[in-house]
């Protein structure tokens, strides 16, 4: 019998499953598929945002500013790569302008500070954002704008969780929920017993709480499509919002930590097997409007192009709460600013709602620390000659793109919540990720996982079941 | 820190026969670095016939071709490691790399060549609409499961991209016992050799689809199916949708230089080649970088390779013994109607012996035309050509008279024949 449930291995399953690990509580997250941090939190523009654009009085707006207070702490303990470069909503015209202004107004209502936000004319932008297009003529500042790493956010969280006691199933679907005196949650492999359920399903919020009761939302996706410029080009110094209008949020600029730089998102209602699905319209669109607010994008130097789905519900805004059955718990509809949101949203999860129904008694033996994480570039030789003497695999480049060498790799993999496919291993230690896209390192990973793992070749997996990329033997070979 | 005459950052074809030119004809501290367990690059791959007619007048396969020159790098003892990636190349030519044995290390050059071959063009880097599964990936990744791991991709295959490498896999997987649908082009002519569309198209009844392209990829875990559709102006026309059932989709459109450590060095590139900026002596404009090879443009045939890769090798040996003339005031060549690049980008004619030679690439088919060589309005050289394709790398040879009226520039240009 578990004392929690959690449905969704995405960024809100993972941090409150964190925050739970705190407690002397037996904890599982069960997600559908093969890896965690797999929809929404896969597919985002990584931005911590300040807080100056959701609606005063709203969810969206408490918990995106007390989020956005809480990452640097987050990221420290956890490792998860944070950069505090800043963001900046741009005006080309006089109305948007105005729109601007009103949004520095908002930011206040919702509590940003004075030094939190400012309004710039063109000649103070220019001199931080050289590349800026003729059109800008203003910006609102604001320099407590942050990039993460969602997906390695996700994991590390889970990964912290884990070492604190909590159980991750994967690939259990949950197909079925039903109460007595505790929830019985059946999956297409398992059945879980439990005190408390936590709904944190993205996209399928609504779904998922219709299997015990009439949810009173609805939950829809709105796709978002991306592409990704190589690192070796700086596009922007910080994010780089357009006013928003009456068409939504307009294309972002943002710069990643690792050195690439996002353009997008569209803004789409599909259907939930189209979310991650790219569209050439789609991708038409970015390149055309991206280049409002900056000159000179180096579209030949696009790796990649990406969709997800944000879930939006039907109330607007998100959902967190006890549902009309005990111990049942909605945190739905998160969708932007939800990777902000995430971990003040899991301290209110928890806090608020589970402990006033279990109670919470702090565990002695937890650790907030996850063990650090190796990252080549991010070293100098000096450093790097340390990790060599003491293993030699860290001095083995696999992934020439990203300089990913043999010892983060098997890392990756030997770790809580660690990497079992291709797809696993590009995500949390970056081969495969650079301009070739894992053309020459991709077979040197298959057999890197098929030795920690101890499987065949042919048995390793892309990114799940059924995604196996060597097939047979050639003629030759036995 | 270690000294060296020459540093050679890749060991495929071009850092072997440079490797080996320079030690022809000065005793040098030469060392090659190769990030691979073995020397060779991208021909060690390529075990089809076909390499070697220009320099050894005989066919070999890629392995048989690399093979000569290594042989011949160890008879003359000239240093290299292997499994050494270089990760930082320094504008005062210090270069850092890494292997397992000695861990993170730099060392000193006088001259640096960059021999670091190319990579493919990814499935991200072209946008593929549609979802992500697996089964979806280059040419020369597939190649290398098959021919040097000895594993099968897929059984049902279709190609999107008519290069050379997409090709030569829809021959290789046939002899593996693969169905290949077919091969999909969004130009109007294929990005292949003419000999390649023969003899591994159409002597396997592979239908290739010139101005088509792929607009749809299906599939959860694996590709299940790939949707093709005729383009007009790169537009696809709603309508002509084909669909066919596959588990693997190879794609082979198009080679980028690997310049990742050229750029972060501050050097000059030509955004039409995506090569370095180079000199008559494929001098970079980093004093003492020199590039050859697919690192500097995509070469077809390994023959020119190897050919500019010595030429190269002699240029680091004058520049070793000083004797090649520093100077700013060089001769561009400008590309001109129906012309796409020229290499080298730019001529100091007091650096060449006795003639120059030019690579170029035409932008489209051509039939019975003159390629003409002109100094502003003068007229320097024409040569008649029967048929030019962008897929078919010209040569043009000029001999230093041919320099002599020349001011300021040098443009080449496709013309009709009057
Ligand atoms: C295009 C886009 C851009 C965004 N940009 C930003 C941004 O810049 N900043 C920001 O703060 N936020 C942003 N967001 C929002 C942010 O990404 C989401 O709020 C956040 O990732 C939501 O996390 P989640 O855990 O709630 O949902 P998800 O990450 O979608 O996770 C839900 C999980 O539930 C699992 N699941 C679903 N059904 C079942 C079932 N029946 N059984 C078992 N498991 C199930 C899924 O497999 C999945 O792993 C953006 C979102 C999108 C789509
Ligand atoms: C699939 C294919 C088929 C072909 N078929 C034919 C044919 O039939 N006939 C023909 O004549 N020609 C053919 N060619 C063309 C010819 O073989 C190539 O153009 C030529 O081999 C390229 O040589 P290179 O040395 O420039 O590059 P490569 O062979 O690619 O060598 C580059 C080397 O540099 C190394 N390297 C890269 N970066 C680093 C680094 N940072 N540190 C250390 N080492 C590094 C790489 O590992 C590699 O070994 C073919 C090419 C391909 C790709």
């Amino acid at each position: 019998m578990y004392d929690v449930i959690i449905i969704g291995a995405g960024i809100s399953g993972a941090t409150i499953a964190r925050e739970l690990s705190r407690y002397d509580l037996k904890t599982i997250i069960l997600d559908k598929e093969y890896d965690v941090a797999t929809e929404a939190t896969m597919a985002n523009s990584a931005i911590i945002h300040s807080g100056h654009d959701p609606l005063p009085g709203t969810l969206k707006a408490k918990f995106n500013i007390l989020g956005n207070r809480m990452y640097k702490q987050m990221s420290t303990e956890l490792d998860i790569p944070f950069m505090e470069c800043g963001g900046m909503v741009l005006a080309t015209n006089k109305e948007e302008h105005i729109l601007i202004e009103e949004l520095y107004a908002r930011g206040i209502e919702n509590g940003l500070q004075s030094h939190e936000l400012q309004m710039l004319n063109r000649e103070d932008i220019l001199l931080l954002e050289p590349n800026l297009s003729d059109h800008v003529i203003s910006g609102l500042n604001l320099p407590t704008t942050a990039v993460t790493f969602p997906w390695e956010a996700a994991i590390a969280n889970i990964e912290n969780a884990m070492d604190n006691g909590v159980e991750l199933a994967l690939e259990n679907k949950v197909v079925k929920i039903e109460k007595n005196d505790y929830f019985t949650v059946t999956t297409n492999k398992d059945v879980y017993k439990g005190r408390i359920v936590i709904n944190a399903t993205g996209i399928f919020g609504s779904d998922v709480a219709n299997l015990i009761s009439k949810a009173t939302f609805e939950t829809k996706a709105r796709r978002g499509e991306y592409y990704v410029l190589d690192k070796d080009v700086r596009v922007a110094n910080r994010v780089l919002y357009p006013a928003p209008s009456e068409k939504g949020k307009g294309v972002i600029i943002t710069p990643q930590y690792h050195g690439n730089t996002l353009l997008g998102p569209t803004s789409e209602f599909v259907d939930f097997e189209d979310v991650s699905k790219t569209t050439a319209s789609g991708l038409e669109y970015i390149k055309t409007n991206s280049q409002k607010l900056v000159k000179n994008i180096p579209f030949h130097k696009i790796v990649r192009s990406f969709a997800g789905g944000r879930a939006t519900s039907s109330n607007g805004d998100f959902i967190i709460e006890e549902s009309d059955v005990k111990g049942f718990i909605n945190v739905c509809g998160i969708e932007s600013p939800g990777l902000t949101a995430a971990p003040a949203i899991a301290v209110y999860v928890v806090g608020e709602i589970v402990g006033n129904i279990l109670k919470l008694i702090k565990k002695e033996d937890f650790s907030p620390l996850r063990k650090p994480v190796v990252r080549t570039f991010e070293l100098s030789n000096d450093e790097l000659n340390e990790l060599f003497k003491e293993d030699k695999r860290y001095s083995k480049m696999i992934c020439r793109c990203e300089k990913v060498t043999e010892g983060e790799i098997v890392d990756s993999i030997n770790r809580n919540c660690g990497a079992r496919s291709i797809v696993g291993v590009k995500n949390r230690s970056r081969a495969g990720s650079g301009r070739c896209q894992g053309g020459f390192c991709q077979s040197e990973v298959i057999n890197i996982l098929a030795r920690e793992l101890n499987i065949d070749k042919q048995q390793v997996v892309y990114s799940k079941t059924g995604s196996e990329i060597l097939i047979g033997k050639t003629k030759g070979e036995k | 820190m270690k000294m060296y005459d020459v540093i050679i950052i890749g060991g495929g074809s071009a850092g072997l026969a440079a490797a080996l030119e320079i030690n022809k004809f000065r005793k040098s501290k030469i060392l090659l670095l190769e990030r691979d367990a073995e020397l060779g690059g991208i021909l060690l791959q390529c075990i089809h016939n076909g390499f070697g007619l220009k320099v050894f007048k005989e066919e070999l396969t890629g392995p048989e071709y690399a093979e000569r020159f290594i042989d011949e790098l160890h008879e003359k003892g000239i240093e290299y490691k292997l499994n050494s990636m270089v990760i930082k190349l320094h504008p005062d030519k210090r270069v850092e790399y890494a292997n397992i044995e000695e861990g993170f290390v730099t060392i000193q050059a006088k001259a640096v060549i960059l021999t670091m071959g190319c990579y493919e063009r990814s499935a991200g880097a072209i946008g593929l609409p549609g979802n992500r599964p697996s089964g979806v990936m280059t040419a020369g990744a597939a190649q290398k499961y098959l021919n040097i791991d000895g594993y099968l991709v897929g059984k049902n295959v279709f190609i999107l991209g008519s290069g050379d490498i997409g090709l030569i896999m829809a021959r290789r997987m046939i002899l593996e016992g693969a169905n290949v649908l077919g091969v999909a082009e969004i130009l109007p002519f294929s990005g292949g050799l003419k000999r390649n569309i023969v003899q591994c198209l159409d002597d396997y009844d592979i239908p290739l689809y010139l101005s088509h392209t792929v607009t749809e990829i299906k599939g959860e875990s694996k590709i299940s199916s790939v949707v093709i559709s005729k383009v007009k102006d790169f537009v696809p026309i709603p309508g002509t949708e084909i669909e066919f059932e596959v588990d693997a989709l190879l794609l082979s459109v198009g080679l980028i230089p690997e310049n990742g450590l050229s750029e972060a060095c501050g050097i000059d590139m030509d955004s039409r080649t995506k090569g370095p900026i180079v000199n008559e002596s494929y001098q970079t404009n980093i004093d003492g970088i020199f590039a050859c090879g697919n690192v500097l443009h995509v070469h077809d045939l390994v023959d020119f390779v190897t050919e500019e890769s010595r030429r190269a090798g002699q240029a680091v040996v004058k520049y070793l013994e000083n004797q090649l003339e520093k100077s700013d005031n060089h001769i561009e060549m400008i590309s001109k109607d129906g012309v796409s690049y020229i290499v080298p980008q730019q001529v100091n004619v007091n650096n060449i012996n006795d003639k120059l030679e030019l690579f170029l690439r035409v932008q489209k088919e051509y039939r019975d035309v003159n390629l003409v060589v002109r100094s502003n309005d003068t007229i320097i050289k024409t040569i008649r050509k029967k048929h030019m394709a962008p897929a078919e790398m010209e040569q043009i040879k000029l001999k230093v008279e041919d320099f002599d009226s020349v001011i300021g520039s040098i443009s080449i240009s496709v013309e009709e024949r009057q």
